[in-house]
């Protein structure tokens, strides 16, 4: 298959969207680049699969405008709009062979046999599946399914793909895989591709950049780093990996909270605030450590703790907050007893301060 | 305490089920494959030699009368397909397809044909749709044409078709619910919509449900008796074995040849629906469910849709309305209405057709208790124990789907003839107690499956609790397992009940007094005399309160038992 | 609430076995006396006398078996081994000379006396003393008059009237195969007017048929609801319809016959003393007065009877013109009995489309002639007449013993293979009749297209 000349860009503006009186979307606004990988992340209920829904032309009509290529698509019915989309389950169309399911787009448009045969050919192997060709959905597993069903997508060369949670129905290891093989098909198509997920991983691994919902507005916006490192709001910080989120607020050049908590801090920022720091920022010591240059130390006591694997992640109570500290597991590494004192070392250039 | 299950076949503790199997199983064949065998081999046997000859299917062929029939038949029965399925079409499509407001009226639709069977309509659907009858009087006076609904064959087929749509009807309404609603999404982003879409979508997937629906519309009117006996139409196969054998007598081989062939068409009918469900089993293979994209209706849409929801209502309500006034009216003769209206038809039904309605009460109650332990009996057996060749039981009882009641009938008179009842000096075949027999072999299939779901619904692991706090096998199905099922077990006892009361063609066969006949024959008896019209109708709605009543009661069983066996958790 | 489940299937168990117990018990204590009765007369009728008999004899209770002719006359001889049944109750005297040819009648002499021996011109009852006539019952026709009214049809009186054009489609008959009475009409017909003339009639009747009726009752019922204009029936049907309160009307034509009903006692009836009880009281004054009511209307054979009938009621000792004009031949109509059965079939019955065809033609080029007389058209349509008329038998061979007992309405294999089984002969005779038909047509068709 040839390099997609036709892939383009999504531009959404103030998209809101209600099922009844239930306000789903709110206030939706993004710009998608062509050939970009772009996913969408978000708990359930947040509205990420509606909002792929809208784009692809089910659903009630949303307020707002949507453009593919720059041309407007809201009030275009589904079968005009000529996006490519994956569905959770696939929706192979158990009564035809595979061949037929993949042809069955490039029939509707016309297409001469000849050539229908060719590309179903091309398209069956570029997911590496056209010994499977005459049989029929239910003699395949769950990841084969799959592939079938992207080739049969990717064969009418849509302008952008579609995929709504398209691993969630597979096990562990094949998902993994199958991610892997989803960003390498993309690449080498170079197709806008939007990738609708709950799990962090796999948006991290393959996206160029991800917009996090919550109860149907986007959160924020940006590439996994970005958005993973300067969360802007406490959604963001909570979402994204693991964090430690205290409460409080900016008092004479302070961040001050409940219990005698206190570090000093460098920022602009006055009034209520959120102090976050990750687990892997903090460190714990069983012998004394005072401040210097790199982080505060905090006096605490041991919570209890948890091995997983990679590492243990100690929760230790110190001025009454439980910070969360991850510390790498070697072989042969004890484990810190419960109720053991420890001093907490919190790296200063990793801490960050949200707006409450 | 427990005692290891042995595989012993009269080990101790499989006994008891072993036996009842065995009883069961010797009741099925005595009362089921005997007679049925018989049949085939009389088919099958020169009448004077004894030995086996094709000549009797021969014969049958060559005559033109039966050749006529046969086709008859066949024709009426693929007619009355056609016709139910244009009924349930539009109504499918208006329920899947649209957020419709009349939905309810549809399923009401869905159930009003079945609580009168075919035949007690038939009369009085010649008074409105005759070719004198009142909507052919209207016509001819203002529009100056008629329209032959009842006559000859058309009779059959328009009574039948507007009985047995809501078998057509739910079974493509499911079908259609059933489609996961990606296969239709997935196919309008890949460019098609509308009547393609359908096309070659949307109507693949129905097929499987469409088909086992028609499969079981077409058999139904194959088999039925009553209907053409009533509408006087004798050119068709079930109506030619009744008069063969009662007219022309019992050794008579041609009604035996017409049951043969009844039986293999049964067959044939049966085996077409399990190969369209069999592989084809699209529920499986879609994850989702959920249905077609439904949209809201225009005005216009709305009024149309309305309009031919109320037209095919007031079709179907046709045959009530008409037996209604054939059962007050005093006169109705060549008018569009009765002449006036009288109580004195439903005074002489209750005055003198008590011992219809006792008769009925008794072999419908019988026969329906007697399904409805047969049918929890063998759910338990085959289901719960592991006792050999217990799935031939379930197939034994379900083979008596492909037997009409006629060849049930001439089957029984065949065989019993030479039994005489203990005690008494009548033949076993003139004995009321073989109409409750056949009642209930007639049934034991649909008040078997109910008791298999209602089994199903019980977690084995609740049977386990049991055992495992040391109650025995038996107990434990006393004192566990039955009463959970008992809705479904009650729910089956109505079907029965309700569906035997009208019983008529193996009814007819073998009802050799009035004084033991049930309410369907008193019906076909009445309908027999010019004054009998009007009790006849009176009985006829008798008949349709009974098994209305039953239907509704059967429903609000079901309806509590599922509220209350949602609250028991993992469901097996 | 599963206590309240276990309560509700214990009280039904009881319930049912109760009512079983009870229903068993009941039928074991039988009747002292009893009486069983095959007939084939409908409940109208055996209601009617059942509760009178019973009435009057309180010991005795009546199990009435109620099956068709053919069927009730199969049914002894079926069971005629162990044979249950006291008296064979119906209309047509044939069935009873087959059963009494069979020796499965006993004979019996009624204590009524003093009755005659005749009504009309046929015998009422059998001269060997085997079975009595208790009513008679004639062949006439029966019409609707809303019907007529509203479709400007003048009412018929005479078999001929119903061969004219104006009845088309309005006239409807059951087929002596299938009825032992509408046999009775059809053979009265052939005898009264003699073989060629009475089946030219009849075919020319049956042009106008609307249907064929599957039984005799489908005519009078048809008639009533107005479903067809016209009906042949026997009498006591449009008798008992008009009595009923059907707007329908009734009329004997001159060519009719009164045949008798009629009552026998099977042989080796379990209860004979009660049979002959019932014989007598059919006979008598009582008795005999029932068969005034208006559901059932039927000629008593006890003339002082007809002083308590309605007015307009017919009456044949009086009205010597009803049933006079033929004497019937019993044995003759035995002897074709089958064979009558098959050719009206075969001509009228199965083609019944081909000859309402030929016979509209007919009349349409009839009605042209009259505007337009024409010699040639009329010589075709005279020609076409005689082509629906033609026989593929004459009146001699149907009463050829060798040829009738070829139709057996039975398959027997064992016997005859002679030349002409019954099949192959209707066969032939299918063909000719479907040629005749169609030329016919096609000769009327012409004869109007010249005109």
């Amino acid at each position: 298959m040839t390099q997609n000349k036709s892939t383009a860009g999504i531009s959404i503006k103030n998209l809101g969207l209600s099922f009844g009186t239930t306000e789903v979307l709110k206030g939706v606004n993004l710009e998608i680049e062509p050939g970009e990988f772009f996913s969408f992340l978000g708990p359930s209920g947040s509205g990420k699969s509606t909002l792929l829904r809208a784009i692809s032309g089910f659903g009630p009509d949303p307020t707002g405008s949507i453009k593919i290529g720059g041309e407007e698509v809201t009030g275009l019915p589904a079968w005009q709009r000529n996006v490519g989309m994956v569905f959770q389950s696939y929706a192979l169309w158990p009564h035809m062979t595979i061949r037929k399911n993949v042809a069955f787009g490039l029939e509707e448009r016309k297409v001469s046999s000849t050539e229908i045969d060719g590309r179903v050919d091309d398209a069956l192997d570029l997911v590496g599946l056209k010994h499977l060709a005459d049989r029929t959905p239910g003699q395949l597993s769950g990841g084969q399914q799959q592939r079938i069903a992207l080739a049969r997508t990717i064969v009418v060369e849509p302008r952008v793909l579609l995929l709504d949670e398209p691993l969630s129905n597979l096990d562990a290891n094949l998902r993994v895989q199958m991610r892997r093989d989803i960003l390498a098909l993309q690449r080498e198509l170079g197709l806008t591709t939007i990738f609708v997920t709950h799990d962090q991983e796999e948006a991290n691994t393959i996206s160029d950049r991800m917009a996090v919902l919550d109860k149907g507005i986007i959160q924020q916006i940006g590439t996994p780093v970005e958005l993973y490192d300067q969360p802007q709001n406490r959604f963001v910080a909570s979402f994204l990996g693991t964090a430690n989120i205290i409460e409080g607020s900016i008092t004479e050049g302070h961040f001050v909270a409940e219990k005698d908590f206190k570090i000093p801090v460098k920022t602009d920022l006055t009034g209520n605030i959120y102090l976050v720091i990750r687990p892997q920022s903090v460190t714990i010591s069983e012998t004394e450590v005072t401040e210097n240059n790199r982080s505060y130390s905090l006096k605490g006591n041991i919570e209890y703790s948890e091995f997983l694997g990679e590492t243990v992640r100690y929760s230790v109570l110190s001025n009454g907050h439980s910070i969360l500290a991850d510390e790498s597991h070697l072989r042969g590494n004890k484990i810190v007893a419960n109720g053991q004192d420890v001093w907490v070392e919190i790296e200063k250039d990793q801490i960050l301060l949200l707006d409450r | 305490m427990t005692v290891k299950a042995s595989s012993g076949f009269l080990s101790r503790s499989n006994f008891g089920p072993k036996a009842l199997a065995i009883l069961i199983a010797l009741f099925l064949i005595m009362f089921l494959a005997v007679p049925v065998a018989k049949v085939f081999i009389v088919a099958f046997q020169d009448p004077s030699t004894g030995s086996f000859t094709l000549i009797n299917f021969v014969d049958f062929f060559k005559t033109s009368l039966f050749r006529e029939s046969f086709w008859n038949s066949f024709y009426v029965s693929s007619v009355s397909v056609v016709v139910a399925s244009i009924i349930a079409l539009p109504l499918a499509y208006f329920t899947s397809r649209f957020n419709f407001g009349g939905t309810v009226i549809i399923q009401t639709l869905g159930i009003v044909p079945l609580i009168m069977p075919p035949f007690v309509g038939a009369v009085a659907m010649q008074l409105l749709f005759g070719s004198n009858g009142s909507v052919n009087l209207l016509l001819d006076e203002h529009l100056g044409f008629t329209i032959p609904f009842m006559e000859g064959l058309n009779g059959v087929i328009f009574v039948q078709s507007i009985h047995y749509f809501p078998f057509i009807l739910i079974n493509l309404s499911a079908a259609l619910a059933n489609i996961d609603r990606s296969m239709e999404e997935s196919a309008l982003s890949l460019g098609s919509n509308g009547m393609r879409l359908f096309r070659r979508i949307v109507f693949p997937l129905s097929m499987p449900g469409y088909v086992a629906g028609a499969s079981i519309v077409f058999i139904k009117v194959f088999d039925d008796l009553g209907t053409p006996l009533l509408l006087n139409v004798n050119n068709m196969l079930a109506p030619q074995a009744y008069l063969r054998i009662s007219s022309v007598g019992i050794s008579d081989p041609m009604g035996y040849v017409i049951s043969v062939i009844l039986v293999i068409f049964s067959l044939f009918a049966m085996w077409v629906a399990f190969l369209a469900l069999r592989g084809k089993d699209y529920a499986t293979t879609q994850k989702g469910g959920g249905g077609l994209m439904k949209r809201d209706m225009k005005p216009a849409e709305k009024f149309i849709a309305y309009a031919i929801v109320l037209f095919i209502l007031a079709v179907v309500l046709s045959p009530h309305l008409a037996l209604g006034l054939l059962s007050f009216g005093t006169i109705w003769s060549y008018s569009v209405l009765p002449d006036a209206y009288t109580l004195e038809h439903y005074a002489e039904v209750f005055s003198s057709a008590g011992d219809f309605i006792k008769n009925t009460l008794l072999y419908a109650g019988m026969a329906a208790t007697i399904d409805v332990v047969i049918g929890t009996a063998i759910a338990y057996i085959v289901w719960r124990t592991k006792i050999k060749g217990r799935k031939i039981l379930d197939y034994l009882a379900m083979s008596a789907l492909a037997v009409p009641g006629v060849v049930l009938g001439i089957g029984y008179l065949r065989t019993f003839y030479q039994f005489d009842v203990p005690f008494k000096d009548i033949p076993l075949a003139n004995y009321w107690l073989i109409i409750v027999i056949a009642l209930a072999i007639r049934r034991l299939p649909y008040a078997m499956r109910a008791c298999v779901a209602a089994l199903q619904q019980v977690s084995v692991s609740l049977e386990e609790a049991s055992e495992s706090l040391g109650a025995r096998k038996m107990t434990t199905v006393k004192r566990i397992v039955i009463p959970l099922m008992t809705g479904g077990i009650l729910a089956g006892f109505v079907t029965s009940f309700a569906t035997a009361a009208v019983e008529l063609s193996a009814t007819i066969m073998l009802v050799s007094s009035e004084a033991d006949a049930p309410i369907a024959y008193g019906i076909y008896v009445f309908m027999q005399s010019a004054a009998g019209r009007g009790p006849g109708a009176a009985l006829g709605i008798l008949a349709v309160v009974i098994v209305a009543l039953g239907t509704y009661v059967s429903n609000r069983i079901i309806q509590k038992a599922n509220q209350k066996n949602a609250m028991s958790p993992d469901q097996h | 609430m599963a206590f309240q489940n276990k309560e509700v299937i214990k009280k039904l168990t009881t319930v049912v076995i109760g009512s079983t117990a009870l229903m068993l018990s009941l039928s074991v204590n039988a009747a002292d006396g009893q009486l069983t009765i095959v007939t084939s007369f409908p409940s109208d009728l055996t209601k009617v006398f059942k509760k009178a008999f019973e009435k009057d004899n309180p010991g005795i209770k009546l199990e009435i078996l109620k099956k068709k002719t053919t069927a009730g006359v199969k049914y002894i001889q079926e069971t005629s081994a162990k044979n249950r049944t006291d008296l064979f109750w119906a209309s047509a005297p044939d069935a009873f000379e087959v059963l009494k040819d069979d020796s499965l009648l006993q004979k019996y002499e009624s204590s009524v006396k003093g009755l005659p021996d005749k009504v009309g011109a046929f015998p009422v009852n059998d001269p060997d003393g085997y079975y009595k006539g208790f009513a008679a019952a004639g062949y006439g026709i029966m019409w609707n008059e809303r019907y007529i009214k509203a479709k400007k049809l003048p009412a018929p009186a005479q078999w001929a009237d119903l061969t004219k054009a104006v009845y088309h489609n309005h006239v409807g008959m059951s087929a002596p195969s299938r009825s032992g009475t509408t046999h009775l009409t059809v053979e009265t017909l052939l005898q009264g007017k003699g073989w060629d003339e009475g089946w030219k009639m009849q075919k020319e009747i049956a042009g106008n048929f609307k249907t064929v009726t599957e039984r005799s009752f489908g005519v009078p019922d048809g008639v009533n609801s107005g479903n067809f204009g016209i009906g042949i029936v026997i009498d006591f049907f449009g008798l008992s319809s008009k009595g009923s309160g059907f707007p329908v009307d009734f009329v004997y034509p001159t060519a009719t016959t009164l045949v008798p009903a009629n009552i026998a006692i099977v042989a080796n009836a379990p209860n004979k003393e009660n049979a002959g009880k019932f014989i007598d009281y059919l006979l008598e004054p009582n008795g005999q007065e029932l068969l005034l009511d208006p559901k059932i209307r039927r000629l008593p054979v006890n003339p002082a009877t007809y002083a308590k009938a309605p007015e307009g009621f017919p009456n044949p000792f009086k009205d010597s013109s009803i049933g006079a004009a033929v004497k019937f031949d019993l044995t003759k109509s035995k002897n074709r009995y089958n064979l009558v059965n098959s050719l009206f079939d075969v001509m009228i019955t199965y083609r019944l489309d081909d000859l309402r065809k030929a016979t509209k033609a007919i009349q349409d080029a009839e009605a042209a002639l009259a505007k337009k007389p024409n010699d040639d058209a009329a010589k075709l349509i005279a020609e076409a007449r005689a082509l629906i008329a033609k026989l593929p038998i004459d009146e001699a061979k149907s009463l050829d013993k060798e040829f009738a007992g070829i139709f057996k309405k039975k398959r027997k294999k064992a016997t005859d293979k002679v030349t002409g089984r019954q099949a192959e002969v209707e066969q032939e005779w299918d063909k000719f009749v479907v040629e005749n038909y169609a030329k016919a047509k096609e000769l009327a068709e012409k004869a109007q297209s010249m005109l």
